[in-house]
């Protein structure tokens, strides 16, 4: 598994020294509360309602299981003994002490991890299929180039200081796992007529209360000239991006106001200024070795004579979490940690000792993150699957849920989120306990539920087959209802069903939602098909009915 | 450290020949003032590519980096030392310690620290780093590195 070289962990430790020096000086009153604010979201640390949470960097999802059995020790050491596993491939602690935080960084640094502007108005954490380089019909594994990309943006001197948050994400697979057209800034990777690799550019996506699709502002930009593209994109919006108005920070702002034709046209202009610098091509050498680094731990395996074993239990797991693998005699094991009660993509640090343990026998130490909060064993071989299920199962973690609608994604909401207008949490347990039930489960087969606390939308709700949006009303939690978002197969904002419904009624809403998709499903038609042909009238006559 | 110290605060040059004026008052008057010894002062949101052909009739340009989370005084340094090539000093004025290394790297030649940052040690923030990730970006003695 590629690791960082030594000068970049170098690199980790003078970025926590620095931070110490401003975290002192904020301590002893000579910084003031607004700049190192600013100082501190570039390092992942938020303040919450009741105490600091840090988000640290996954970067495009991989971890090793040194990495996690890191993040397992600062768990116990610096928070109450567990993590939180977001949606964007990073792991937030919810109650880290500010003294502290040197200390817990210099012991991730150790591991390669860091929180390097996780947070704030930077490029965020670039995110990356979680099944890079295992999926058929793939065009290339998006992480040497993420890699790539991280280091050009890490405290770039021109474009540290955006007016709002840059997320970006890379897919070079069929199906998109990243969502990467709601994200400010998507990529593709392409082949032209010609064979040759490049992206396709996404400029201008993002959720929240004003939901939208990025815009391609570039079918076709060569590898080679990438960063120089990526620059002159950033350039037009730090420069012309909006900062006078706390909600129109966000480049799909800019995008909206200047038309995407007139934006792209800007980046061009500027663009032709800087393609043939040769201080701005990427650096193709580099980007050979990573793509070693980044190679599969595994060769083809025959295992013809390999049989199965028979066991109900293992049989829907393995129907629900075991995904095929491009390398013969591989599996892709999806490992849900959605537990009743608990806050969808929480891990105790024993879970994640475990987890880190297995990956270490069963999956060449190498686990992924994904945006449904769940845990990937990318190398699992197909005869050691069954051994391997009977492992999550004596610790709890053999939950055949992924690919289910209990796979709930949910946002910390009112338990934890001071901006939070509704709680998140306890409406996904209200609807797991509501279908608790493999059969039925099994039944409507996957369905993507998600549910934001408020318009911030951190859940991505508005692209789940049904999503839940938080809101006050009178003094009472209601939630707006939005069906069939969806990004895997192309990128849909899904339709506001009617008027929000109180938070006690709540989940009856979604079992009728539920139902309606149940009497209306020709064969195995996904809840998105069944939406485009019957329309959301059936949907509104039965739940307000 | 590297050698990025040795850039030097304005205090340390004499450029008391040096009229300053608004980026408004340059375009009010350029036939005059093209003429003279001439400093212009630019605000975050003042277009400096209007300024790009006049770059041989400015004698130094004062970028205004007070406000600390607004960053275009970064593109701006960039566009006119990297892209434009301006020979004189860009001076980034009202500075904040911790946005020293920023602003050097992008192209900034001297700088006025904000009073309240007096006494405190400028090479802590002035770089404080053994490499850079932008070879392009680079100007600042860092070792290069991609
Ligand atoms: C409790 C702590 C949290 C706070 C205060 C918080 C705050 C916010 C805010 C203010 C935004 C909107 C920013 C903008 O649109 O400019 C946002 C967006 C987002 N947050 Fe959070 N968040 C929190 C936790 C989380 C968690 C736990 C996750 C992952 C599960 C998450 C994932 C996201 C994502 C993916 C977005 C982007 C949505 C979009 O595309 O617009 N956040 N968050
Ligand atoms: S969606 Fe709102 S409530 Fe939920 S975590 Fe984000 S900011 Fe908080």
């Amino acid at each position: 598994m590629y690791q960082y070289s030594p000068e970049d962990s170098n690199f980790l430790v003078e970025r926590v020294d620095q931070f110490e020096k401003q975290l002192k000086r904020h301590l002893a009153g000579d910084l003031d509360d607004a700049k190192f604010k600013s100082l501190r979201l570039r390092n992942g640390l938020y303040m919450e309602l009741h105490a600091h949470m840090l988000r640290v960097a996954i970067p495009y999802g991989t971890l090793s299981s040194t990495q996690l059995r890191s993040l397992a020790s600062v768990a116990d050491k610096y928070d109450r003994g567990f993590g939180h596993f977001t949606t964007r491939q990073n792991i937030q602690f919810n109650w880290i002490e500010l003294p502290e935080i040197a200390n817990l960084l210099r012991e991730l640094s150790d591991a390669g991890l860091h929180a390097i502007q996780t947070s704030g108005k930077a490029t965020r954490n670039i995110t990356a299929d979680p099944l890079s380089g295992l999926t058929e019909g793939e065009i290339e594994d998006a992480r040497p180039y993420c890699e790539l990309i991280r280091r050009w943006f890490n405290l770039h001197p021109e474009f540290s200081w955006l007016p709002g948050k840059f997320k970006i994400a890379i897919n070079g697979a069929k199906l998109d796992e990243t969502a990467l057209r709601i994200h400010d800034l998507g990529l593709r990777l392409v082949r032209n007529n010609q064979g040759q690799l490049g992206f396709s550019v996404f400029v201008g996506g993002g959720l929240g209360a004003a939901a939208m699709i990025a815009a391609e502002t570039a079918s076709f930009v060569e590898v080679e000239d990438i960063l120089s593209y990526l620059e002159s994109t950033m350039r037009i919006y730090n420069l012309k991006g909006r900062r006078d108005h706390q909600k129109k920070l966000r480049i799909k702002f800019l995008v909206r106001e200047l038309g995407a034709d007139e934006f792209s046209r800007l980046v061009n202009e500027d663009w032709q200024q800087t393609k043939n610098d040769p201080n701005l091509k990427l650096n193709l050498v580099e980007l050979e070795q990573l793509k070693k680094d980044f190679a599969l731990p595994i060769k083809s395996l025959n295992l013809e004579s390999f049989e199965e074993k028979v066991d109900f239990n293992y049989s829907i797991w393995k129907k629900n979490n075991v995904r095929r693998h491009k390398i013969d005699g591989f599996s892709i094991v999806n490992i849900s940690l959605t537990k009743l009660g608990a806050a969808p993509g929480d891990a105790t640090s024993e879970q994640m000792r475990i987890l880190a343990d297995l990956a270490e026998k069963y999956s060449a130490s190498e686990l992924r993150t994904t945006k449904r909060q769940t845990i990937v064993f990318p190398y699992v071989r197909k005869d050691q699957v069954y051994d391997l299920w009977q492992s999550l199962e004596k610790y709890g973690l053999a939950s055949p849920h992924q690919g289910t609608l209990a796979q709930i994604v949910a946002c910390p909401g009112r338990d934890y989120c001071d901006l939070a207008k509704a709680v998140s949490i306890p409406i996904a347990t209200r609807v797991q306990e509501r279908f608790n039930d493999m059969k039925r489960l099994l039944d409507i087969g996957d369905l993507n539920i998600n549910i934001s606390g408020c318009e911030n939308s951190c859940a991505h709700h508005h692209v789940a087959d049904i999503g839940l949006l938080g809101m006050q009303k009178n003094g009472e939690e209601y939630y707006q209802i939005t069906l069939a978002g969806e990004t895997l197969h192309e990128t849909v904002i899904g339709k506001k069903l009617g008027p929000s419904v109180s938070g006690k009624i709540i989940v009856d809403a979604v079992e009728t939602i539920v139902n309606v998709y149940l009497k209306n499903r020709l064969d195995q038609e996904r809840f998105t098909d069944v939406f485009k042909r019957i329309g959301i009238a059936p949907f509104k006559e039965k739940v307000y009915e | 450290m590297s050698e990025i110290l040795q850039i030097e605060s304005i205090l340390n040059k004499d450029y008391e020949s040096v009229d300053l004026v608004s980026f408004q008052e340059w375009f009010e008057n350029v036939n005059k003032l093209s003429k003279l010894s001439v400093g212009i002062i630019v605000g975050p949101s003042d277009d400096v590519s209007l300024i790009k052909d006049q770059l041989d009739c400015i004698e130094l340009i004062v970028l205004d980096f007070n406000n600390f989370d607004d960053g275009r005084g970064y593109s701006q340094a960039y566009l006119l030392s990297k892209r434009w090539k301006f020979p004189g000093e860009i001076i980034g004025i009202n500075a904040h310690l911790d946005q020293l290394q920023f602003m050097i790297r992008s192209g900034v030649t001297s700088y006025v620290l904000l009073d309240s940052y007096l006494g405190l040690d400028e090479k802590d923030y002035a770089n404080g780093f053994s490499i850079c990730y932008q070879e392009a970006a680079n100007n600042s003695g860092l070792q290069k590195k991609y």
